[in-house]
């Protein structure tokens, strides 16, 4: 079956059973790679991508169920102010290790901004613990997301 | 004379019996085909143990029975049994050598069988089965009941041996769907709430009680009458056919043993005998009148803002929501919608926490997984926490069924153990 | 920094339509980049480019341990190039280069002179090329960074003028080169960012799973969920027919549980078709013996052997029977761990293409010629025919030290004559790891009424795999405290295992690190010592304990560093200053590993209902003279030790029946950012030989929080994980 969806402001189309992962479907159709798979399972956020702006399990997204939802990866996630920042903040930071989990950790991170433009450590630990970070960067994560949000 | 009255019966059920599942190859036999319906090998088999062998540990109130081997092996099996020790087993309870099964096997339903298929289940058993050498296990019961005489008293008050009677007023179709849920199907044997006595309180659709949903092995088997809101009053035929296909549908999706039932039995029956279960299941009149769920956006409104503060509206933007969304929507048939699905709204929660806590195991149609599970959440959450987004979840969007206690959490935590998300597949070859 | 923005718009606009208007902040990086073809190439790792852009390559495999960078670094130190000149290559696996590994935090002993060298024989030759143009002596030309100077003329040449007359030079013996002083230095011990992270936070294909080869298909591999299970019969037929998938095929592997095993291959069109199609496999195993393959059993084994004699006797100092007779308190603790696997974040993956008797192979490995070497012997076809590619890793933690997942695609593109892209779920990762071992420690201990250790025993129960011990589940005869305490005794025996085991994030120490420092911190309380006193008179005069001559001889054991270590960490966490709140308390541990010293301070907080809180960590290490670049040190320390805390507290798999019960994150819980404490890393710098930095900051972790449990609670862990462990008050 065939669906068309919004990706990055762009529509797209897949030819894929109507319960394909939207992760894998970004991945192997659209050839979008920077969403990464974790887990499957909705434990690890390395598949977060926003719907609608809110961030969304990539893996836990039937493609049926994307409908007219807007999909932004991090491969777009750049062109508002705030993922600008973000991405800014890492490299200032020098966040990642392996990098595996960054993408996911950024997508969530955008999000949290865009609700709580001066997050406490608090806000942070809350709205970030849904990514994991195999390598532990989580102290960089920290002081990268309070430099963004000091710029976005 | 319960032979008289099964001849009585067959005329109406043997009309109602459809043509076996076209196109299947090979073609299923009758007896293949009522073992499916009755999903024997749920029972009659261990996980990763060969079918019909038994070995399952099936744990009652009153302490362990492991289930037996009914493949035609004549030392360990039933190979030795005539077609009367069959028919004497399958509908009084009475082994071979005399002994009373425990009502764990559902005889009283099963004594609503045909001669029929009393005897296609017989010559399916004795032939297409292959014979598994597999001794049966001791079951763990106290003193008392391991002398099995007690069972006698029981079947006296309790299984009634009354064969199926169709009703007249009812078409065909009704008819059929009737003995399938009551009989083969044995669906009471979870749906129906037990007495004092471990007996089923109704075993046909005279009673109220019937399928009026029960907690059974600390699951709580969904209400299946015409309740709006707990129940199936909200479902539609097809949606009831879907359901018994794929283990889901518009609004929930199988879990606990109902798992078992759609990974054997249901999915293998064919359209005309789903649709024959739909047409009774929509006939069964309300417990009582409930207040039909109604949607109410607040909740998601909320949580989309980030601004639910209930500490289970925060456990559920961590735990639930990216799956559920916070529209409590899901996204059925691949993940269940929380908002005005039956389980939720159960008056008893065991199954909503236990499905929270222990994950749901791979549910199997035809062979194939869903796409998506559920994970067990036990090691993440807390009790605290477990009762709270429960008790979120049971009154978010619209939705109104009561709080729960940490200390329900507390105790089903202890007498449950988490789903394998390994696929356990019970062939019946 | 021209190229490195034209490299970063074009790789964006590349990949996906976007592109960025302003550049990224600078970053006084190098850049990612392959020499262009008018590039001269000096040596196997410099390219000069005319415009004086440098290339380096970089000759290991980065799973995130930062050496794509370090390495560079040592070579444009000594080169004597600006930074922002430099554009780094990854080196595919290439005789040319030697130890192309990520493992043992051996790149900085391993490499720090050698890449050195390698820069300083290419400036030297630039200086050769200068003096020969100039008709000056080599010894009066100087350089600065990119440029070649002649100081009694004034002259000066740049190194893309000089690059392609240097190159016809003989190279010069990298022995006798001479190396920069280190109070030279520009660029080593500068903080210097990672080049990848620009391409890291934009989503730009760079991992293993992101390789994408023209034709591929997806693939799948199910294997017996019994390590070394045998396949007897499938329903592989049957999934032949299923949407999507274009072949499906048994394979017969062999017995090495490191190599191609057992199992049934499904390849499709997608990876969701391959993955949909075999979870409808039935398959018939032959699982072959598991008696006594179970969390459970072990445990009871262990126990069992514990109460007789060691097996065998790994070390005998002094008698422990009479030391214990003379001993005014003796001590006795049973302490476990138990069985780990790697989570990297990144399930194994491999992208093979044979063709023609060749096979081309995208490889996230941190080994990659030993998984070339596999790939010969499996497939029948010499090693000249095969290309390795290493891509970056998702996270290594020592999994892809092994090949499985190579030999695995590799053989499944030969069956099926096309590209083929091989990824696992998070499941058979968990499932079919090489775990970190479990281990059963018997200790005994007693010191004297002065507060001295005088009689020390250890029973360790582990595992063998065959008839050998497994891999990663011995113990050093030398194992601290050994050599510090006069009467000592470590046993061992063994129990047999069918799971394959390997090094995980420093092997044998990540263990024996919690068990052995977690009773040293009990024993300091006997004897009613503070644990930094006790430590330090533990290790009494600063110097060194050799090690005994073997083939497992190491540098020995400078109780001088260790002392320093720990005099640092306790200076820096306040130790023994702080008023804590009750529920709160300090722990200290400290480790010697890979060849660096750690100590590590935890202050952590339980409360009432047993909830654990790990409010911070101060991490004190010494690994030698230079901290090649502090930016990543600092992260790597934070790492380790978070690995440590994180493990700690919820990693832990149990057998059953022969198989792994975990399968993914919701069993097996790494930490999270709620969970992760602030870590304050702190360096001694000393007159030694730099080391490397990936494993040992994370052994003391693991006990530093376990006792600084035990100083909120009174409660002593000594079974890991945390998580299973219940800490409330009523407990
Ligand atoms: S891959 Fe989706 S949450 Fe892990
Ligand atoms: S940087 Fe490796 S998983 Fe986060």
């Amino acid at each position: 079956m065939s669906y068309t969806i919004v990706v990055n402001g762009v529509q797209r189309s897949a030819d894929v059973d109507g319960e394909t992962p939207l992760l894998w479907v970004l991945r192997d159709t659209l050839d979008l790679k920077g969403t990464k798979f974790g887990c499957g399972a909705a434990q690890c956020g390395a598949c977060t991508v926003h719907m609608d702006g809110h961030p969304t399990r990539a893996c836990q997204t039937p493609i049926a169920s994307v409908g007219d939802g807007r999909i932004t990866t991090i491969e777009a996630i750049g062109e508002s102010s705030i993922g600008r920042a973000l991405q800014e903040a890492w490299i200032e930071h020098d966040v990642p290790q392996c990098g595996y989990c960054q993408a996911g950790q950024i997508m969530t991170a955008a999000h949290l901004l865009s609700q709580t433009p001066k997050p406490t450590d608090a806000d942070i630990n809350e709205a970030m613990s849904g990514n994991l970070c195999r390598c532990a960067t989580y102290t960089r994560i920290r002081a990268a997301i309070k430099t963004a949000a000091g710029k976005a | 004379m319960i032979r008289f009255v099964f001849a009585v019966a067959f005329a109406v059920v043997a009309a109602a019996t459809p043509a076996l599942a076209a196109g299947d190859t090979p073609p299923v036999s009758r007896g293949e085909y009522l073992a499916r319906a009755g999903d024997c090998v749920a029972c009659h088999s261990a996980p990763g143990g060969q079918a019909f062998a038994g070995g399952l540990r099936m744990a009652t109130p009153l302490g362990v029975i492991t289930t037996t081997n009914i493949t035609p092996d004549a030392e360990t099996g039933i190979g030795e049994y005539s077609l009367e020790d069959f028919e004497r087993a399958m509908r009084r309870g009475i082994a071979k050598d005399g002994h009373h099964l425990y009502p764990a096997m559902p005889y009283p339903s099963y004594a609503k069988l045909t001669d029929a298929d009393i005897a296609a289940l017989y010559a399916y058993f004795m032939r297409e089965v292959a014979p598994v050498h597999q001794a049966n296990a001791p079951s763990e019961m106290p003193r008392l009941l391991r002398q099995r005489w007690p069972l006698s008293i029981w079947n006296a008050l309790f299984a009634p041996q009354a064969g199926f009677t169709p009703d007249p007023t009812k078409d065909a179709s009704w008819n059929r769907g009737a003995y399938l849920v009551e009989g083969p199907g044995h669906c009471g044997a979870c749906h129906t709430a037990r007495g004092w006595a471990w007996q089923e309180k109704a075993l046909d659709w005279h009673s109220a009680a019937f399928l009026a949903g029960a907690n059974l092995d600390d699951w709580s088997a969904s209400n299946l009458r015409r309740n709006v809101a707990t129940g199936l009053g909200a479902w539609s035929k097809a949606d009831i056919v879907t359901f018994l296909k794929t283990g889901h549908n518009q609004h929930a999706t199988a879990y606990g043993s109902m798992s078992d039932v759609i990974g054997n039995s249901t999915p293998y029956l064919s359209d005309e005998d789903l649709g024959a279960i739909a047409s009774f299941l929509v006939s069964l009149p309300a417990t009582h009148d409930e207040t039909a769920f109604q949607y109410d956006a607040a909740s998601a409104q909320a949580l989309l803002a980030g601004k639910a503060e209930a500490p289970g509206a925060k456990v559920y933007s961590a735990a639930c929501q990216s799956c559920h969304l916070a529209t409590g929507a899901g996204a059925p048939p691949f993940m269940p919608k929380l908002a005005g699905n039956p389980t939720v709204l159960d008056p008893d929660p065991a199954s909503l926490i236990n499905v929270v806590l222990n994950g749901a195991a791979p549910l199997l149609a035809k062979g194939r997984p869903d796409a998506y599970r559920m994970p067990q959440l036990r090691q993440q959450l807390n009790d605290r926490q477990i009762a709270d987004v429960v008790s979120f979840i049971r009154g978010a969007w619209g939705n109104h069924a009561g709080a729960v206690a940490v200390e329900d959490v507390a105790a089903l935590r202890a007498r449950t153990s988490p789903s394998s998300d390994r696929v356990v597949l019970l062939r019946m070859h | 920094m021209l190229a490195r923005r034209n490299f970063l718009k074009a790789s964006l606009a590349a990949s996906g339509g976007l592109l960025l208007t302003t550049s990224f902040p600078s970053a006084r990086a190098a850049t990612l980049g392959k020499a262009a073809a008018e590039d001269v190439a000096l040596n196997a790792y410099i390219d000069i480019a005319p415009s004086g852009r440098v290339t380096i390559t970089a000759k290991n495999p980065e799973i995130g341990q930062g050496v794509k960078i370090m390495l560079p670094m040592l070579i444009a130190e000594e080169l004597d190039v600006s930074w922002d000149d430099v554009v780094i290559t990854q080196a595919d696996l290439d005789t040319r280069y030697p130890e192309q590994s990520a493992g043992g935090s051996q790149a900085t002993p391993r490499n720090w002179l050698p890449m050195r060298r390698v820069g300083a024989a290419g400036r030297q030759m630039l200086m050769a090329a200068a003096a020969a143009e100039w008709g000056v002596p080599a010894s009066e030309c100087g350089t600065r960074p990119g440029e070649v100077l002649h100081a009694a003329s004034g002259r000066s040449l740049s190194y893309g003028t000089l690059a392609a007359k240097a190159a016809a030079l003989p190279v010069p013996g990298l022995d006798s080169v001479k190396l920069k002083d280190p109070k030279d230095f520009r660029i080593i011990g500068k903080p210097t960012r990672n080049i990848e992270v620009p391409r890291i936070v934009t989503g730009q294909p760079m991992f293993g799973i992101d390789v994408s080869v023209p034709g591929m298909l997806y693939a799948v591999f199910q294997k017996c969920d019994v390590h070394g299970g045998r396949l007897v019969r499938s329903n592989v037929a049957e999934i032949r027919k299923l949407p999507g998938v274009r072949a499906a095929f048994e394979v017969k592997g062999g017995r090495d549980l490191r190599g191609l095993l057992d199992g049934v291959a499904v390849v499709a069109e997608s990876w969701w078709q391959a993955n949909r199609a075999r979870q409808q496999l039935d398959i018939v195993w032959d699982e072959g013996d598991i008696t006594g393959q179970s969390s459970v059993a072990f445990a009871a084994t262990a126990a069992e052997l514990a109460k007789g004699k060691p097996a065998d006797i790994l070390r005998r100092d002094g008698d422990v029977a009479q030391g214990f007779a003379k001993a005014a308190h003796v001590v006795e603790a049973a302490y476990s761990y138990p069985f780990l696997s790697h989570i990297d974040l990144e399930p194994q993956n491999c992208t093979a293409h044979f063709a023609d008797g060749r096979i081309e192979i995208w490889a996230p490995t941190q080994n990659p010629a030993p998984g070339s070497a596999l790939v010969s012997r499996t497939l029948g076809i010499p090693e000249t025919a095969i290309k390795v590619h290493m891509v970056r890793a998702g996270g290594g933690f020592g999994r892809r030290l092994s090949n499985d997942y190579m030999v695995e695609a590799a053989w499944i593109s030969k069956v099926v004559g096309a590209p083929v892209k091989l990824v696992w779920t998070r499941e058979d990762d968990m499932r079919h790891d090489l775990y970190r071992p479990a281990g059963y420690h018997h200790f005994k201990a007693g010191v004297d009424a002065s507060g001295r250790l005088v009689a020390f025993s250890d029973h360790f129960v582990t595992f063998r795999e065959g008839d050998a011990i497994a891999n990663s589940a011995d113990m050093p005869a030398v194992e601290f405290p050994a050599r510090l305490v006069e009467n000592l005794e470590y046993g061992v025996s063994m129990m047999r295992l069918r799971a394959p085991t390997g090094p995980l994030r420093a092997p044998r120490s990540n263990g024996l690190g919690f068990a052995f420092q977690g009773f040293l911190d009990e024993l300091a309380h006997a004897a009613g010592r503070d644990p930094v006193a006790f430590a330090r008179d533990l290790l009494g005069a600063p110097r060194l304990l050799p090690d005994p001559p073997g083939p497992r001889q190491g540098p020995g054991f400078d109780t001088g560093r260790m002392r320093g270590v720990i005099d640092l960490v306790a200076e820096k966490s306040g130790w023994g200053k702080t008023a804590l709140p009750k529920g709160t308390g300090m722990g200290l541990a400290y480790y010697f590993s890979h060849l660096g010293y750690f100590a590590e301070v935890v202050q952590a907080s339980v409360s009432p209902a047993g909830e654990i809180t790990v409010d911070k960590v101060w991490v004190a290490g010494d690994i030698g003279s230079q901290i090649i670049n502090p930016l990543n040190a600092e992260n790597q320390a934070q790492g380790a030790a978070l690995d440590g805390i994180g493990t700690a507290l919820g990693h832990g798999l149990t057998i059953e029946a022969g198989k792994i019960v975990q399968g993914n994150f919701d069993t097996v819980l790494p930490l999270r950012m709620r969970q992760a404490p602030p870590v304050e890393v702190h360096f001694n710098v000393t007159n030694h030989p730099p080391t490397g930095l990936g494993e040992p900051a994370l052994p003391p972790a693991i006990p530093a929080l376990v006792n600084a449990i035990f100083a909120a609670t009174g409660k002593r862990i000594r079974s890991l994980p945390i998580k299973d462990i219940d800490l409330s008050a009523s407990a």
